[in-house]
């Protein structure tokens, strides 16, 4: 594989003795000869930003994986590098140091043009302030058309996207414009649209902006459901612990650095439950 | 996770009044004082919200005293009244179980109580332990919120909506605890560096 030394997007690499927080990468445990590796793996990545005199850490050797059909929670407070995070899963971003990779694959390793196929085919990135329909445009129609850039016929990315449309519950929407729609049927149009791609893995930002509690875990309780049923692993990134609910594992941001309830391939509730079970049998 | 052994002994660091106890340690190191003036001193430093009982902090006195961790004289009253009162000091374990107990993580504490008792009395030197305590406390949160039971969408009877509500309520709590933590944090770790 070429290494992207040309990729304007990638900021210069610092010696190490410039930035305190640079470490040894080389302890990386995904090494490209893994057996089985997780569907997405952080190893201590590093993400900051220039912010007028210093530069500001947004994310602190951040680290986590996620398998196939797993779900994550990611709590933090705004502005805490939730965005970020998701970006750099997406591979929109580059981090500053450690790796991200994707089905094994080191992101940063790939070109441009190999990422933004990523972003097409296998990730599914759902920000809301992504929202932007064209003029006149039905309902049906923008669905379709995020198939329309896979090289998939029209006719028959119409028929898929009516059933995804059906999937997410909005399928009365179908001939609507897709301007002018409530915020509860947006979002779902919005989800509808990442998923008739087939993702492999869907990271949402914000998966429930709305005002109303009940509708906020339907639509929530709607995304897991579909996730189970089709296997896609799903990082959610939300303002409210009350979104993240029923998740396989929960993280949060805080000052750059991670916590997780995940411990080694099995949440702590998991753990629990284990060794409740264990002391149990005679 | 609890720090490694130590000579003191750890038997006061038991149940659920641990933490009114290592803020009363605290304070007999800073003053000592009698039973009625230690409550009021508990009252000020931890607040209202911990109901505390006069006759609670005679209790735990009289433990810590069992333990060799307080001891008491009786001195003579100064002022209107005559007589004694008993006046509670610390001995020379107390300043190291103090310490013990700020770095000792203990499992399953009511949420925040045992944090909000070491903040009431630490000392400068307890500032690492105090952060470690408060990421642990994060941590613990996080987890008790992934335990509970998602909810169902849509609450078809009284006591599906009861549910709900609780749930609710829980989840709220423990997401101001995580950010209080987070808040904290950072708190301490702006003052530390703006003191060098």
């Amino acid at each position: 594989m070429r290494r992207a030394r040309t990729d304007s997007r990638r900021p210069p690499r610092s010696p190490a003795s410039e930035h305190p927080l640079l470490d040894d990468d080389s302890q990386d445990p995904f090494g490209a000869d893994a057996a089985s590796p997780p569907l997405l793996a952080f190893h201590r990545v590093v993400s900051c930003c220039q912010d007028a005199t210093r530069q500001v850490t947004i994310l602190d050797r951040i680290s986590f994986q996620l398998a196939q059909g797993e779900s994550a929670g990611l709590y933090g407070a705004p502005k805490s590098g939730k965005s970020t995070l998701l970006k750099l899963a997406a591979a929109i971003e580059l981090a500053y140091a450690g790796t991200v990779r994707f089905e094994g694959v080191d992101v940063a390793r790939i070109g441009v043009a190999q990422r933004a196929r990523l972003l097409r085919d296998r990730i599914g990135l759902i920000v809301d302030d992504a929202w932007r329909p064209s003029a006149g445009e039905t309902v049906l129609d923008h669905v379709a058309v995020a198939l329309g850039s896979k090289g998939v016929a029209m006719r028959h990315a119409r028929r898929l996207a009516i059933a995804q449309l059906d999937e997410v519950q909005v399928a009365r929407l179908a001939a609507e414009s897709a301007c002018g729609l409530s915020l509860t049927d947006r979002a779902r149009v919005m989800l509808a649209t990442a998923l008739v791609r087939q993702p492999s893995l869907l990271l949402i930002d914000e998966p429930a902006p709305l005002p109303s509690v009940t509708e906020r875990e339907r639509l929530i309780a709607l995304i897991r459901q579909i996730a189970a049923r089709r296997g896609i692993a799903l990082l959610l990134a939300a303002e409210d612990l009350a979104s993240l609910q029923g998740l396989h594992c929960l993280m949060s941001l805080s000052q750059g650095r991670l916590l997780t309830t995940k411990v080694q391939g099995a949440t702590v509730v998991e753990m629990r439950s284990r060794r409740a079970s264990a002391a149990e049998r005679p | 996770m609890i720090a490694g052994g130590s000579a003191v002994p750890r038997g006061w660091m038991r149940g659920s009044s641990t933490p009114l106890r290592g803020a009363l340690l605290g304070l007999l190191l800073e003053r000592p004082g009698h039973g009625g003036e230690l409550a009021h001193r508990l009252r000020v430093r931890l607040g209202e919200t911990w109901r505390i009982d006069g006759g609670d902090v005679y209790r735990l006195l009289e433990a810590l005293e069992s333990e060799g961790l307080v001891t008491y004289s009786e001195e003579p009253v100064r002022g209107r009244k005559r007589g004694t009162r008993t006046v509670y000091r610390p001995t020379e374990r107390t300043a190291e179980a103090v310490s013990d107990w700020m770095q000792t993580l203990l499992p399953r504490e009511p949420v925040r109580r045992g944090i909000e008792a070491k903040l009431a009395v630490a000392r400068r030197a307890d500032v690492r332990s105090l952060t470690v305590a408060l990421r642990r406390h994060q941590q613990e949160c996080l987890a008790l919120s992934q335990m509970l039971p998602p909810a169902s969408g849509r609450p078809h009877t009284w006591q599906e909506l009861l549910a709900d509500c609780k749930r609710d309520g829980v989840q709220r709590l423990l997401q101001a605890e995580i950010d209080w933590a987070d808040c904290t944090i950072q708190r301490i770790e702006e003052h530390a560096a703006s003191a060098h």
